[in-house]
């Protein structure tokens, strides 16, 4: 039997069906105290969620869901490192890279010194490259740091060195991912080989983008340098959960940074995949980042779920998508250093829910992961956000932005932070505002503009459910918070849908067959056994 | 005449020693609270520069030289008052005239020496005309610039017999007293080149920078001669018979240092962008210097293929340049800072500095200071020299060659002949010279 089927989920149907999937949020708003009742505030974090069409006993029935479902018990597995990745029958233990030893038990505890080991590593190449004591093979200090990766290995550094951006660096931090090659030989155009380090981060250290790219990176440098031991000595790093690998590659094991099978690639900021974060924030700021995120698993762990971040935004997501029938999420960011956080939970909710079968191998009968994706808002304004207030299309929206700035000194009164200030409330007025809209529609017109809005192209169906989640600033201790949060509320809704949120077969098919479609650009020979369609693209290649 | 001079570091003991034993009554005062003027009255001073305990010590028993920390005996005392403070010591300076302001009673000149920022001069003139206004006093007032253009190691003749006095000022009568103050140091030919404050602000400015500017390009040219196995030291002769470009300040090295030469340059890199102005070409001064103080830590690297854990390096000289006990962003200290960050060994000697960069160094591990410059070669993989101290020039060859573990030397002052130290079995890495690595 699945889900759909038990007493809680049939339960919520009838709520559904009783009137409360089609009450609009403009009604809904008529009741009092909505807002202290459906919103929650933890550490340095503020969540309302009173613009989703729920009511208290909406909320009561996806609690009796979530412990039908084994929520509290599936969090301690989780969290004590048992094996929940059961496709690939290992742990995933993400919370283990940020509790630098305190509050853990069962493997979690057993892997501390592990992780504990692998960060004072880090922290003295952290150190030596930013006090300027890494040198390039003819003994300048590395002024550039490339880090070389894809997905996981790029994603979550490259989101939180942009949101961190307002950190003074000693080092210039690049990204390189994609295998066409066209952002590397940009970059390389612009670099110095005495002076530049490249960071080659994947997981299995088998991935042919990166490799490629580290390829090319190293013809780069072989250019100028003659030693091929100087080339790996001082200007690669590897980080990897394959030793054996990096190894072969070159990478002498001083250069090495290991993690582990337990750690998932997009959950992987949090190891030595994160080396590029301290790079350029430092080491005592990316254990803030860590304490950050431990903060929020202490909550998940150890907060009721009717009070449970993670929890009750994992069961909104679920009322709306298989009650309400939303598959769209929008995530919108009232700040620029935030740009690549769309991407990043691109990767982190999509390649860990898109999934259609259960853990027991059923075909679900159900809705799962919505499509998500985001912009910065106040850009997305002026694209996407037309579809969402008249479009046909029912959107959800995760608004996310920081109460204040602390990039500036409140103190002084100087023009420029004046008008940064003042940037910083017309984007806070602009999220609140938007929200607003979304949500009442033609009700937030005030009296003095009704005329002016009266047309059958002005009006504003609103009814349209967001979060908005605030940070007290943007730093590296909220953001620690924020990406943990949506990591577990990422689990909660595996959960609830019986899904193995910790795989992701659904890219390896494509990887073989590219192999294989090489194979037939470079002879065409072996075009036989394609379909026409890819022959003929083929054919268009080689000729 | 009767003279107080505020600031009793090296310029300000220097004007204070010198203006006495032309016979002038100077009360000089220390700004801050580091140097006592017990000390000073019997020559212990802060730096150990040629001539300057004894010309103190003398000018003291002589009784024209008096020292005090009564800033207000000093404003009674004169009517020309000296600032003669180093650069980061702005505060005191504001404090001396906010204290002239409120406590002079007659006629005042201020005379500054120190490199303060452009308009300084300007500024401090107001100050005081307001401050007199407010108390109802009627008495002339004058702030001049005359900046100094000492260096260490040879402050008292710099001084005493100057190429040139630059002298700031706007008043007529200000610039005739000073004339007649520094007559005794201009007797020959009247050096005194007067203009506005501002100008000679910025000449002290000017001359710094076009300074480093030229040691920087110098050092990147001989860089450069050696990727062509050229001596640079062959084209140093060529280049300063030209009459246009002369020999000064034109030997290649590992890097200026000091304790005022970079900062004022750095100074005014950093007014002149803070102002959105242009001063692309200083910095990349500035940087290139930085880079050069560790030419020698990268032809080490090199010659021992990156790879300098447990080497052992001797180094000669630690003070910025010869004859001084400076170590202030001295190359030597930036060098020791890599060598030991790549788990090398140093042991180093200086006749002088040794002292301050104990202070610097403090009890980190990694660095044993001797006194004896060739005790510092025992078991040496390598020799640094950093400083061209007279006595490194023609040192016993033989006996470094039977205490090295390695012959190497690495010559940041380019002060050895290559063919010599190839006759008796040495490798040599210079400045533009020597071998090529």
């Amino acid at each position: 039997m699945g889900v759909e089927q038990s007493p809680a989920w049939q339960a919520l149907q009838l709520h559904c069906d009783a009137g409360v999937g089609s009450q609009h949020l403009a009604s809904l708003f008529q009741q009092p105290n909505r807002v202290d009742e459906f919103s929650l505030a933890f550490d340095q974090l503020y969540v309302d969620f009173s613009k989703n069409r729920i009511t208290r006993e909406t909320l009561a029935l996806l609690m009796t869901l979530a412990r039908q479902q084994g929520l509290p018990q599936a969090i301690e597995q989780l969290t004590r490192g048992e094996k929940v990745n059961e496709t690939e029958d290992r742990p995933a233990l993400h919370t283990a890279l940020r509790a630098q030893g305190k509050d853990v038990q069962g493997f979690a505890a057993d892997v501390q010194p592990q992780v504990a080991e692998v960060l004072e590593k880090m922290a003295g190449l952290v150190n030596k490259i930013r006090c300027g004591h890494w040198r390039g093979y003819t003994g300048k200090p590395i002024t550039d740091v490339v880090n070389i990766g894809v997905g996981g290995s790029d994603l979550g550094p490259l989101m939180i060195t942009h949101s961190l951006q307002t950190i003074e660096s000693p080092v210039r931090l690049h990204f390189i991912s994609s295998i066409d090659g066209t952002q590397t030989s940009n970059l390389l155009r612009d670099l110095n080989q005495e002076t530049t380090l490249f960071i080659l981060a994947s997981k299995s250290f088998t991935t042919i983008d990166t490799l490629s790219n580290a390829e090319t990176a190293k013809d780069w440098l072989q250019e100028c340098i003659p030693d091929d031991d100087a080339i790996m000595s001082q200007h690669f790093i590897g980080v990897s959960a394959n030793q054996q690998k990096m190894a072969e590659w070159g990478i002498p094991p001083e250069n090495q940074l290991a993690f582990w099978d337990w750690v998932g690639g997009r959950y992987s900021l949090w190891s030595a995949i994160g080396l590029p974060i301290a790079l350029k924030i430092g080491m005592q700021g990316f254990r803030e980042l860590l304490s950050g995120a431990h903060a929020m698993d202490q909550h998940f762990m150890t907060t009721e779920m009717e009070h449970n971040i993670p929890v009750v935004l994992g069961l909104i997501d679920i009322w709306n998508i298989n009650f309400l029938d939303i598959h769209d999420k929008a995530i919108l960011p009232y700040d620029a250093r935030l740009r690549y956080l769309p991407s990043y939970l691109e990767q982190l909710v999509m390649e860990s829910n898109g999934k259609s079968v259960t853990k027991s191998g059923q075909r679900v009968a159900y809705k799962t992961c919505p499509v998500l994706w985001g912009e910065v808002g106040p850009n997305a304004q002026h694209a996407f956000y037309q579809l969402l207030h008249q479009g046909t299309q029912a959107v959800m929206s995760d608004f996310i932005a920081p109460t204040t700035r602390d990039d500036f000194d409140p103190n002084l009164h100087s023009e420029k932070n004046e008008s940064l200030r003042l940037q910083h409330e017309l984007a806070l007025a602009n999220c609140f505002a938007q929200s607003r809209v979304l949500m009442l529609g033609d009700e937030a017109i005030p009296e003095s503009l009704k005329a002016a809005f009266d047309s059958p192209f002005k009006h504003y169906p609103g009814n349209q459910p967001s979060n908005t989640i605030l940070l007290d600033t943007l730093s590296a201790h909220t953001l620690g918070m924020l990406i943990a949060m949506y990591e577990h509320k990422t689990y909660v809704e595996g959960v609830i849908w019986e899904i193995n949120s910790f795989d992701q077969w659904g890219v390896e098919l494509g990887k073989q067959i590219a192999k294989e479609t090489h194979q037939a650009i470079k002879d065409p020979s072996r075009l036989d056994g394609f379909d026409e369609s890819t022959k003929t693209l083929i054919q268009r290649v080689v000729s | 005449m009767k003279i107080s001079v505020f600031g009793c570091e090296l310029s300000g003991l220097v004007t204070a020693g010198s203006l006495a034993h032309t016979g002038n009554e100077v009360l000089a005062m220390p700004v801050g609270n580091l140097l006592k003027t017990s000390d000073l009255e019997q020559g212990i001073l802060p730096r150990d520069e040629p001539g300057l305990s004894s010309l103190v010590k003398n000018q003291v028993a002589e009784g024209r030289l008096r020292f005090s920390d009564d800033w207000q005996a000093g404003i009674a005392h004169a009517g020309i008052f000296m600032l003669s403070m180093p650069s980061w010591r702005s505060d005191k300076a504001e404090e001396v005239v906010e204290a002239i302001g409120q406590t002079a009673d007659k006629d005042v000149l201020v005379i500054n020496q120190s490199t303060f920022p452009i308009g300084t001069a300007d500024r401090f003139e107001a100050s005081i005309k307001l401050a007199f206004a407010q108390r109802g006093l009627v008495a002339k007032v004058s702030v001049v610039s005359m900046p100094e253009f000492i260096s260490e190691g040879s402050a008292i003749s710099d001084f005493s017999k100057p190429d040139r006095v630059v002298l700031g000022s706007h008043d007529q009568q200000s610039t005739a007293i000073i004339r007649d103050l520094m007559r005794p140091f201009n007797h020959v030919t009247d050096q005194v080149k007067v203009m506005s404050t501002r100008a000679a602000e910025y000449t002290k400015y000017a001359v710094n920078a076009l300074l480093a500017t030229r040691i920087s390009l110098v050092n990147e040219l001989a860089n450069n001669a050696e990727h062509f196995n050229i001596d640079m030291e062959e084209v140093r002769q060529g280049l300063g018979s030209d009459n246009r470009i002369g020999f000064n300040y034109l030997f290649p090295g590992c890097g200026f240092g000091g304790p005022s030469f970079a900062a004022d340059v750095q100074a005014l890199v950093g007014t002149l962008q803070s102002k959105g102005y242009d001063a692309d070409l200083l910095k990349a001064v500035l940087q290139n210097n930085e880079t050069q103080k560790e030419v020698l830590f990268r032809k080490a690297w090199r010659f021992f293929k990156n790879d300098l854990k447990g080497r052992k390096f001797a180094v000669w000289g630690l003070s910025f340049k010869p004859n001084t006990a400076t170590v202030d962003n001295a190359p030597s200290v930036k060098t020791i800072e890599a060598l030991v960050a790549q788990g090398a060994q140093v042991v180093a000697y200086d006749p002088k500095a040794a002292a301050a960069f104990r202070r610097y160094w403090g009890e980190r591990p990694g660095v044993t200071l001797v006194d004896d410059m060739y005790q510092a070669l025992d078991e040496a993989d390598a020799l640094m020299v950093m400083t061209e101290w007279r006595r490194f020039w023609s040192p016993d060859y033989e006996g470094m060659l039977a205490r090295m573990h390695r012959p190497v030397i690495f010559d940041g002052r380019n002060i050895y002949e290559q063919s010599v130290l190839k006759s008796f079995g040495f490798r040599y890495f210079a400045v533009g010279r020597g071998e090529t690595i």
